[in-house]
């Protein structure tokens, strides 16, 4: 035995027992954890052994089997773009009419994204369309021809816009979620213009569909200031019920309650604020997930809307001349109006910037805005890096434009699979593996004898590696994964079909033992890697344009396919070796 | 133990012809059937509504169709999925929004009938009646005018004043199909006697994306894999190589074709998987092939190959025959697609095997021979290049 069997035996057994490590957190959570805390990473990190790895290194189940709903939204740019032709038109008539450049009308052809405007003398065309083209440096011209001129929508600005409404929907799809407290979700884009949406547990797919399709309702409200210690006093009189873990912080100047829930500070304050006053909650970030809310301040405000979303013509984040990022937003002229009125009468309050009912954001009013635009300053840098205080007014102005502007979401896919069922199918699909693995070990067994063993013994370690894999990635074991995990066993098992045949083979052409080994490896060493690979390619394939539960199947597919390389070739020889060379057996037992 | 006891000796390569014959036609007549007939496409591709529903008594599958017509639902299908006494069926319609021709023009009349309404269009597709209006309407008396058409409404959607012409706009969102199909069978009931365990809703355009992926992701790899394969074999490996693939995906899709089980995404992941397996095998044997060559430099190469096969026979039984093993319990327990899954792999296993010998293996030859000829005739022209046979 020299010292290279031994090394290799030592990172046989080291894999073995960190893949079993890896695995607790799965088996914590799919087997000790209760159904409804399967997701629940706290409660999971707690009932967890210290010496466990972290709670999120752990095999998901997919929707297909643990209940729950997966949607697929679209965003209809389409429409967007057309309000939003339509809204720069009406810009371009009032710039020009501003500028006393001459009379002119727009009309919109909403089909081809066009603008044609006509002016009332063609002779002033030629400066109007001079100064236009120059100032709304998103439209480029079509044709003219005397006093009318086409302008269309430049393309890639027009695709600067799509994205960005797809942007605005998904942020505003996951506020949403967020208030209605649904754990584990996961929303990302999907393609162009749709957004993926997976709500374990959920079972209810209209309730879901209401959720995250209506657009966003965006209102300025004013804050009551008018006393300042509201919440402070009303903590005072009335403790808030056990459990509930509400506070007092102060912020700005301001006691505010403050509580890991947002349901916690609307229940406590029902009932308890003044006429027409209401009390809403700001998310505070999660400083680690971005995503997440790690607690809830509330506000109290005017009952009355002034002014929604409706009126904001468009919403920027900048840098200012101070360095400062800020947001400079505008409104149509009635909104300007609404406004100049709201900000004359509340200079020194504060008005509140509300989405969906969750405060956003809360500035104070210095003096009276007129003319139609404003500029909200983002505080204080405090501990912030420079980039995440520019991301704030980023996502500020991406809230107030998905309140302004609405990009109807449709619903692309929905897929719900009830709890019930996800169970059944955990079940079968369980019993399918045990089955299928079951009777290809004991065919190994009778079939090759001790070598036949030998690879069982790999098998079993390239089912752990597989789903000790998938749990390092965080993967999701879906209904197909778990036939992916059976097949790729099934082919795991035909490298060592080929090594055993191989070294028959050679022991028929009169060779010792030991050679016969050796050689039945070599020989077979670059067929098995040629045949691994090309089953990787059309993995890859299948994972990069799959998705969902396909995706899983090819997750699967591929990390089997990695650890069947490792145990076929390298786990078998190390025990073969064992046999033939350390306990120089002369007869090997195929 | 031993499958074959002694080293076999089978002609295969002799009845290539006759092989090769029978492919062609059993192929060319999956494509045309193809054609014909179309798959029987699921949801992921065709769009539409399946739902899953489980009675908690017995019934029959067309006392389901049945109550799903008297609710209202003509053009429903119902199928029974797994054992009868699971009481489990499976319900599908081709919408997605309860917004059909008939009801669309319903709700569009009714929407006109409001008075100062133009430009009414029903996207259908998206299940939206979108509409102008001259001056502002109160979006309770827009949903009302139209629920009493007899679409049901999820959302009326105001979407401001039109700034580049006058009016207002509005979208009406019609509610899900799987609510009416809901309604439908619990018409009547004081409370329902099923369970609802299961609801797919794709979109047209998102099945059209995902059927245009999926054919994709089928042919990116066959070509990738067939330059992995000219990479590391000689070039006149790669042909074969392709055609058997080819040849065995079109095979599983003759099992669709002909079964008329459901064609999905679940189905293009096991042809994508038939393709990595039928390489796999052909890879197999091509080492052989190649090993041989070198092995047996004086003899032809078809018999070479004849031997390589004979070779490697014993091995092709069992790793299939293994891999056939571990889906026997899929077969026994996979429920509706998973069921299909691994019936498409075994028939792919089949005739994975039956390709590489029959497809891969002559096809090689032919090329072997092709290229062997155009040498004898330049060595005929003078042109003197004593090449063997190339071993890569």
């Amino acid at each position: 035995m020299d010292r290279g069997w031994w090394w290799k035996f030592g990172l046989i057994v080291a894999v073995t027992l960190g893949c079993i490590w890896f695995l607790i957190p799965t088996y914590y959570s799919l087997v000790v954890l209760d159904r409804d805390q399967r997701n629940n990473l706290a409660v999971l990190e707690e009932r967890m052994p210290s010496w466990a790895p972290p709670a999120k290194y752990r095999l998901n189940l997919g929707l297909d089997l643990q209940g729950g709903i997966h949607m697929v939204m679209r965003v209809d740019t389409k429409t967007a773009l057309q309000k939003r032709t339509e809204r720069r038109a009406q810009q371009i008539v009032n710039y020009v009419n501003d500028k006393k450049l001459g009379q002119v009308s727009a009309d919109t052809d909403p089909e081809k994204l066009e603008v044609t405007l006509t002016a009332a003398d063609p002779a002033t065309m030629d400066a109007i369309q001079k100064e236009v083209l120059a100032t709304f440096t998103d439209f480029k011209e079509v044709n003219r021809s005397g006093g009318s001129l086409v302008l269309v929508q430049d393309e890639s600005q027009a695709n600067v816009f799509r994205t960005e409404a797809v942007d605005q929907a998904m942020l505003v799809i996951r506020r949403r979620i967020d208030k209605w407290g649904v754990a584990e979700v996961d929303v990302r884009k999907l393609g162009s213009d749709s957004i993926q949406i997976s709500l374990p547990g959920r079972s209810n797919p209209e309730q879901a569909k209401e959720l995250v399709g209506t657009t966003a309702q965006l209102e300025f409200r004013m804050v009551d200031d008018s006393n300042p210690q509201f919440f402070a006093q009303l903590l005072q009189a009335t403790p808030p019920p056990p459990g509930s873990d509400i506070t007092v912080t102060t912020e700005g100047g301001f006691p505010q309650l403050q509580a890991p829930t947002r349901e916690a500070i609307i229940d406590y304050t029902k009932d308890k604020v003044p006429e027409n006053r209401v009390v809403l909650t700001e998310c505070i970030a999660n400083p680690v997930k971005k995503n997440e809310c790690s607690s809830y301040r509330s506000y109290l405000l005017d009952r009355n809307v002034p002014l929604t979303g409706e009126s904001l013509a468009s919403a920027d984040a900048n840098i200012s001349q101070l360095n400062e990022p800020e947001v400079n937003i505008s409104f149509d002229p009635a909104g300007a109006r609404e406004f100049e009125r709201l900000t004359e009468a509340g200079v020194g309050r504060r008005m509140a910037i509300v989405l969906d009912d969750n405060v956003q954001t809360a500035p104070n009013i210095n003096e009276k805005i007129s003319g139609g635009s404003a500029r909200i300053t983002m505080g204080r840098m405090g501990g912030r890096s420079f980039e995440e205080w520019l991301g704030e007014a980023q996502t500020l102005a991406l809230v107030l434009k998905a309140g302004a502007l609405p990009a109807p979401v449709t619903v692309g896919e929905i897929r719900q699979v009830g709890a019930s069922l996800g169970d059944e199918l955990i079940k079968k699909g369980g019993l399918a593996a045990v089955l299928g693995l079951g009777l290809v070990v004991l065919f190994m067994a009778l079939y090759y004898k001790a070598s036949g063993l030998i690879a069982d013994v790999a098998l079993l370690l390239n089912g752990l590696l597989i789903l000790a894999g998938l749990a390092f990635f965080n993967a999701t074991l879906t209904l197909p994964g778990i036939a992916g995990f059976v097949l790729t066993l099934g082919v795991a098992v035909d490298a060592n079909v080929l090594i055993n045949e191989r070294i028959r083979e050679e022991l028929g052409h009169g060779k010792t033992a030991r050679a016969a080994v050796d050689q039945g490896y070599d020989r077979a060493f670059w067929t098995i890697f040629d045949s691994h690979v090309t089953a990787l390619i059309s993995a890859f394939i299948l994972f990069f344009t799959g998705t969902g539960p396909v995706r899983g199947f090819a997750t699967t597919l591929i990390i089997g396919l990695l650890a069947s390389l490792f145990t076929s070739i390298t786990v078998t020889r190390v025990i073969m070796t064992y046999f033939v060379h350390g306990r120089n057996a002369k007869v090997v037992s195929v | 133990m031993q499958i074959l006891k002694n080293k076999t000796n089978i002609d295969f390569i002799s009845k290539r012809k006759p092989a090769l014959f029978l492919s062609t036609v059993l192929n060319l007549a999956i494509i045309v059937g193809i054609a014909a007939f179309g798959f029987n496409f699921g949801v992921d591709f065709a769009g539409g509504t399946v739902v899953e529903v489980k009675f908690d008594h017995p019934i029959k599958a067309e006392e389901v169709r049945e109550r799903a017509e008297k609710g209202g639902l003509p053009d429903v299908s119902v199928q029974n999925i797994g054992a009868a006494e699971e009481n489990t069926f499976l319900l599908r319609m081709g919408g997605v929004t309860q917004l059909n021709e008939e009801s669309g023009a319903k709700g569009k009349a009714a929407l006109e009938a409001l008075g100062n309404v133009r430009n009414v269009y029903v996207d259908m597709p998206n299940g939206i009646i979108r509409f102008r209006a001259a001056q502002e309407l109160p979006t309770d008396a827009v949903k009302k005018a139209v629920e009493d058409s007899g679409i049901g409404v999820q959302e009326v959607r105001e979407l401001g004043e039109a700034q580049g012409g006058t009016g207002f706009d509005y979208q009406v969102v019609a509610s899900g199909m799987a609510d009416r199909v809901f309604a439908a069978l619990g018409q009547g009931l004081e409370k329902p006697d099923f369970e609802q365990r299961r609801v797919d809703y794709v979109g047209p355009q998102v099945g059209k994306q995902l059927r245009n992926r999926g054919i994709m992701a089928l042919l990116y790899s066959m070509v990738a894999i067939l330059i992995y394969v000219a990479f590391r074999f000689d070039f006149k490996f790669g042909p074969g190589a392709l055609m058997a693939m080819v040849h065995d995906v079109i095979m599983v899709a003759g099992y669709y074709l002909v079964t008329r089980r459901e064609f999905n995404l679940t189905a293009i992941a096991a042809l994508l998987t038939v393709v990595g397996y039928s390489v796999n095998d052909t890879i197999v044997i091509y080492d052989r092939i190649r090993e041989d060559m070198a092995k047996f430099k004086g003899k032809p190469f078809a018999e070479v190959i004849n031997i390589a096969i004979n070779d490697t026979l014993g091995r092709t039984i069992l790793t299939s025959g293994t891999t056939a093993l571990s889906l026997i319990g899929l077969l026994i327990f996979g429920v509706g697609e998973i069921f299909d899954f691994a019936m498409a792999m075994l028939v792919g296993i089949v005739v994975g095997v039956y390709s590489t010998i029959y497809i891969a293996s002559p096809l090689t030859i032919w090329l072997d021979e092709r290229a062997a000829a155009k040498e004898a005739r330049q060595r005929e022209g003078g042109n003197i290049d004593q090449q063997q046979p190339k071993v890569a």
